[in-house]
């Protein structure tokens, strides 16, 4: 609990909320904006005891300062939608490509999933485990071939079989590697101009434990292509995910997806509102 | 990875460094520096409150009773606390010495445990043990053929058991076969699983409870937030942990996990996770850490990685008096060769003293990649005469035109080659009478 009975100073106060937001990951410099507020308020008036209260002001203070993105990801069905699923190594990537062809699925758009992970060993047989699960069809191809390539026969065999919805999953990359980087821009250069109708999202799946690095992350992604929101993985543990609130504030990417477990099941949309109060929970 | 928190700490270091006094606000200005570089570096905020509270009585306990500058003493206090968190001799994997070692990798989902756990028994194949990988990870699809196949990539036999087959069957069946195989290591790769999973834990305790557990290795990623202690913590606490193995140490991590739990569970991080390929595992140094941390550079490190690739008569050659002082672009060339089988450039540079990077970085920065950054320099001295190599004083200025011509590359490029190798050279001069084995790397 943040309040006891014998917390009534000001800064003992401020330190807690300091630690509450900090040990959630949201940062030093978004944390220290929120204290600003906090300094400002005249405490005689806050109830300090008063949790709810509380996390009342706090959640206006941050909807306050993230922006709030209206359109989340839609399919529209008169063309080919393409989702480009990247990250970091470890993150759930295919896991998450396996929860999304389920969700669209049960929406009614049957999707084909694309292996571009040909560098990890098991990652095509891994994604399809799990579109077998999801009830959707992944393309056949074999390791060690040219990912970009593999997108290719991907976006023919779903204009051949007159698929709405593609998904691709790509191999886990550290931004720090130069030459993965320019792979992924090579990927995206290769759907750009094989379906250049189609409709692409470049989602970036991150990893709720990670820390300040993720804001590093989604800056580099940006900087080679496109990030059209995030996807947000692993919320079933302890850790909060408080970064990609700062990544929202810092660089105006929004967050579409949550997944919350080992299940198929295991995913929702983002909804700022209930995030923000299992944030401070 | 850990250069960005020490850039941090380095820049406020120099601030106050040329101070010859420090005003108290000085001293509450630099330590909230160093809290803000240190929360951005993913330090914990328990530890950073800890090391900012000693920081701070330290600092205004003896600040004028010394010779030091004040800024010296604030520095040299900073480097006594980062070097007791973090500055333990390294860690080592402990081997059964009478019968079979038993290593069991443990962590959350996707920290990388079957990646490490071929990398680990590759590096203990080349300690000349004879390592057996037990796949149990049932959860995730296709984790047993991941490592099977980075198994073969080891050239490391996997024990996949029967697929129905309780795990603590399937791990029993592994330890009767590797006895009777003759294999002396045994690495359980075990499924990703919350720390808060109860029912997963308790698998955890059941294979620690049936076997004689050596080693329980917990995998965790550089990469993660505040939440890592806690993760350390419960899996610590519930299914005990000897040591830590932290993976994507490539990325650009600050390496505050690498403090953080150090300082909190107390615990070794024996070993680091450094690239994707199987020979990318390191053993951990933590002084060298503490050391890099405040710019003293990795040298240890990056010697012993040089020892492995050179041969030892040429060492000395290099320290050679004669060497030093006829430096030439032969040499300088012979160099960047031999720096190219050590690693990548970044790697090489990360372990450099803060004063020489910077040159070096030049070099980078300018031609953009490492790779090509290589076949430029080569491209440039290869179109040098045999003189212009052994002298490089007389290359002037339509000299320089030709080489840029020859090499396809532009005058500055030219400029920018011989800048870095008069600064090499002069650099290995001001070295001559100091004992060290590579004096340019020192």
């Amino acid at each position: 609990m943040l309040f006891s009975n014998a917390v009534q100073e000001k800064n003992v106060f401020l330190e807690r909320v300091e630690e509450l937001l900090l040990s959630s990951d949201l940062g030093p410099r978004t944390t220290n904006e929120i204290l600003e507020y906090f300094k400002a308020i005249d405490l005689h008036q806050f109830k300090i005891n008063d949790y709810n209260y509380f996390k009342k002001q706090l959640k206006k203070i941050l909807l306050d300062i993230i922006p709030v993105k209206n359109d989340t990801l839609k399919i529209d069905p008169e063309i080919l939608n393409i989702i480009l699923i990247m990250g970091v190594n470890g993150t759930g990537k295919t896991s998450f490509a396996g929860k999304l062809a389920y969700y669209f699925k049960n929406q009614g758009w049957n999707s084909l999933l694309v292996p571009a992970d040909t560098f990890r060993a098991g990652a095509i047989e891994q994604l399809t485990c799990l579109s077998k699960l999801a009830g959707v069809e992944t393309l056949r191809t074999s390791a060690n071939s040219d990912p970009a390539s593999v997108v290719f026969d991907g976006i023919q065999s779903a204009k051949a079989k007159k698929k709405v919805l593609l998904i691709i999953d790509t191999a886990g990359r550290l931004h720090t590697y130069h030459n993965l980087m320019k792979e992924l821009e090579k990927i995206e250069r290769v759907i750009i101009k094989n379906a250049p109708e189609a409709r692409l999202q470049n989602i970036l799946v991150i990893d709720a434990s990670t820390g300040q690095n993720a804001l590093i992350q989604a800056a580099t992604f940006q900087k080679s292509l496109k990030v059209s929101s995030i996807a947000l993985t692993k919320l079933d543990g302890t850790a909060k995910g408080g970064i990609v609130l700062s990544i929202q504030k810092e660089l105006s990417i929004p967050v579409d997806f949550i997944t919350f477990g080992e299940k198929i099941t295991d995913l929702c949309q983002y909804e700022p509102d209930k995030f923000i109060e299992t944030l401070l929970d | 990875m850990l250069d960005k928190l020490a850039e941090r700490l380095q820049y406020i270091f120099n601030k106050i460094r040329e101070k010859g006094k420090i005003s108290e606000y000085d001293i509450k200005q630099s330590l909230r520096e160093i809290k803000l570089a240190l929360l951005e570096a993913d330090v914990n905020y328990q530890v950073v409150k800890e090391f900012i509270n000693r920081l701070e009585q330290q600092a205004s306990g003896e600040v004028l009773s010394k010779t030091l500058t004040p800024g010296q003493q604030i520095i040299k206090i900073t480097h006594g606390i980062l070097a007791e968190i973090l500055g333990e001799k390294q860690n080592k994997i402990k081997f059964n010495d009478k019968g079979q070692t038993i290593i069991l990798l443990i962590g959350l989902q996707g920290s990388g445990k079957t990646t490490t756990a071929a990398k680990l028994a590759l590096s203990i194949k080349n300690q000349g043990f004879k390592p057996l990988l037990v796949a149990v990870d049932r959860v995730r699809p296709a984790a047993v053929e991941q490592l099977l196949i980075m198994g073969r990539k080891a050239g490391v036999d996997v024990f996949t058991g029967v697929p129905n087959k309780r795990i603590l069957d399937t791990i029993h069946d592994a330890e009767q076969w590797a006895r009777k195989h003759r294999f002396d290591v045994i690495i359980i790769d075990t499924a990703g699983r919350l720390h808060i999973d109860q029912e997963l834990i308790q698998e955890l305790k059941d294979i620690k409870n049936s076997l004689e557990v050596q080693e329980t290795l917990l995998v965790l990623d550089a990469l993660m937030g505040q939440d890592a202690l806690r993760v350390a913590h419960d899996f610590n606490k519930e299914v005990g942990v000897d040591g830590y193995i932290l993976t994507k140490l490539d990325g650009d991590a600050r390496g505050g996990v690498a403090l953080s739990i150090k300082s909190l569970t107390n615990l070794p991080i024996k070993l680091a996770g450094v690239g994707e390929k199987i020979t990318d595992l390191e053993p951990f140094y933590p002084d060298r850490i503490a050391s890099r941390i405040l710019g003293m550079g990795d040298t240890l490190t990056l010697i012993e990685k040089l020892e492995a690739n050179y041969a030892r008569d040429e060492m000395q050659n290099m320290a050679r008096k004669e060497f030093r002082e006829q430096f030439n672009i032969n040499d300088f060339y012979e160099q960047l060769k031999k720096i190219k089988n050590i690693g990548s450039l970044e790697n090489v540079f990360n372990m450099m003293p803060a004063q020489f990077i910077g040159s070096l970085k030049g070099i980078k920065q300018s031609i953009g990649n490492e790779e090509k950054a290589l076949s430029k320099v080569e491209a440039i001295i290869c179109s040098m005469t045999k003189k212009e190599r052994l002298e490089p004083d007389v290359i002037n200025g339509s000299r320089r035109r030709r080489i840029a011509k020859g090499s396809g590359t532009s005058v500055s490029d030219v400029n920018r080659l011989l800048n870095q190798f008069f600064k090499m050279k002069k650099f290995l001069k001001q070295q001559i009478g100091k004992k060290s084995l590579i004096p340019f790397m020192r």
